[in-house]
């Protein structure tokens, strides 16, 4: 039994999508909608995208359980980061979205973001309220049979989307985007703030 | 940190009539494959979450070679996985086997082939050393010294 939560709405940029020159990534301003969430925190607090408003913000789906690529994207950022200016990498967070919460508590997700850094805080809550930030913007997630253990994968899109301080949807990175393309383009993102 | 490990597969031949050092000999005379593993790495994090294994591995053989799977006594499970991105999902499965060519290698690298380590059976902390055994379809081993570090530092 193969369970696909949501249609793979995975070609986001079919209409509407411009390559803004502004940007080495993909241009979303026009086409996402400002950041929205209720869900709960790495410390198991509830929390909303308010809380999050005032720092550039960064945000990938993932679970804690993916061995490859969620921790290795989770590293090249926080690369990124660290090659940001001194002065300007504390404006700048990521949020670390579970799109696994059965397995992924706030403890189970602190542990893991604090391998990465300061600047990462882990999310996870119900099933609905991460279905609909996932739904926001168009993120669509899956999950494999388990195996004899219980074990699972899930199957979840590679994108990073970049907000304004205000919560404006601004940039999005593919998994075939550089490091060096993210980093240009966070750059420009703050300048702007 | 790039360890390189020149290890020869062994072939478990059963040879029960023999004395020890007859079997050594006979073991080291049925060496079919030459495979050099290098650049062994083993991501891990903290928690109990899965590892991943990285290398380079070279068949310098004359034949091809199958990898089929693997075991670490740090382990309670390994898998030969591969991530994948197909219209922007990223997805991860189990691969039966893994072949190289002659003279071919296969760099196993973030985002694409890796182990999956599953179910730490022992503290495994950055900076360790893993023992995992590779493991052929010619039912030859090889094993191979892992050193494990942080994702961050690859």
């Amino acid at each position: 039994m193969r369970r696909l939560w949501l249609p793979i709405v995975a070609t986001l940029c079919l209409a509407g999508c411009s390559d803004d020159p502004s940007w080495r990534t993909t241009d979303i301003t026009e086409i996402m909608p400002p950041l929205d969430f209720a869900l709960i925190d790495d410390d198991g607090e509830a929390v909303t995208a308010e809380a999050y408003r005032g720092k550039t913000t960064l945000v990938y789906f993932g679970y804690t359980q993916c061995p490859d690529v969620c921790p290795i994207t989770l590293a090249r950022l926080g690369s990124v980061i660290n090659q940001l200016d001194e002065d300007v990498r504390d404006e700048v967070q990521v949020l670390f979205v579970s799109v696994d919460p059965g397995r992924d508590t706030p403890e189970v997700l602190k542990r893991y973001v604090g391998a990465f850094g300061p600047e990462f805080t882990g999310l996870t809550g119900e099933r609905e309220d991460i279905d609909a930030l996932t739904n926001r913007y168009r993120i669509a997630y899956e999950y494999e049979e388990p195996n004899e253990y219980g074990d699972y994968i899930v199957n979840h899109s590679s994108a990073i989307f970049a907000f304004d301080e205000e919560g404006h949807a601004q940039f999005l990175a593919r998994d075939s985007h550089s490091p060096q393309d993210i980093l240009g383009d966070l750059r420009t993102l703050i300048s702007k703030s | 940190m790039n360890t390189t490990h020149a290890l020869r597969a062994v072939r478990r031949t059963l040879l029960p009539a023999l004395s020890l050092a007859a079997l050594c000999a006979a073991v080291a005379t049925a060496q079919a494959a030459d495979i050099d593993v290098s650049d062994a790495r083993l991501s891990i994090l903290p928690g109990d979450t899965p590892g991943a294994g990285y290398f380079t591995l070279h068949n310098a053989s004359d034949e091809t070679i199958s990898l089929v799977g693997a075991e670490s006594p740090a382990f309670e499970a390994v898998e030969v996985h591969e991530s994948m991105e197909h219209d922007g999902m990223m997805h991860m499965h189990e691969l039966e086997a893994v072949e190289v060519e002659p003279g071919a290698s296969i760099e196993f690298a973030p985002k694409g082939h890796h182990l999956m380590l599953m179910r730490r059976t022992q503290e495994v902390n950055v900076g360790d050393e893993v023992d995992v055994t590779l493991r052929f379809a010619d039912d030859t081993t090889l094993p191979v010294t892992f050193d494990v570090v942080s994702p961050t530092a690859l």
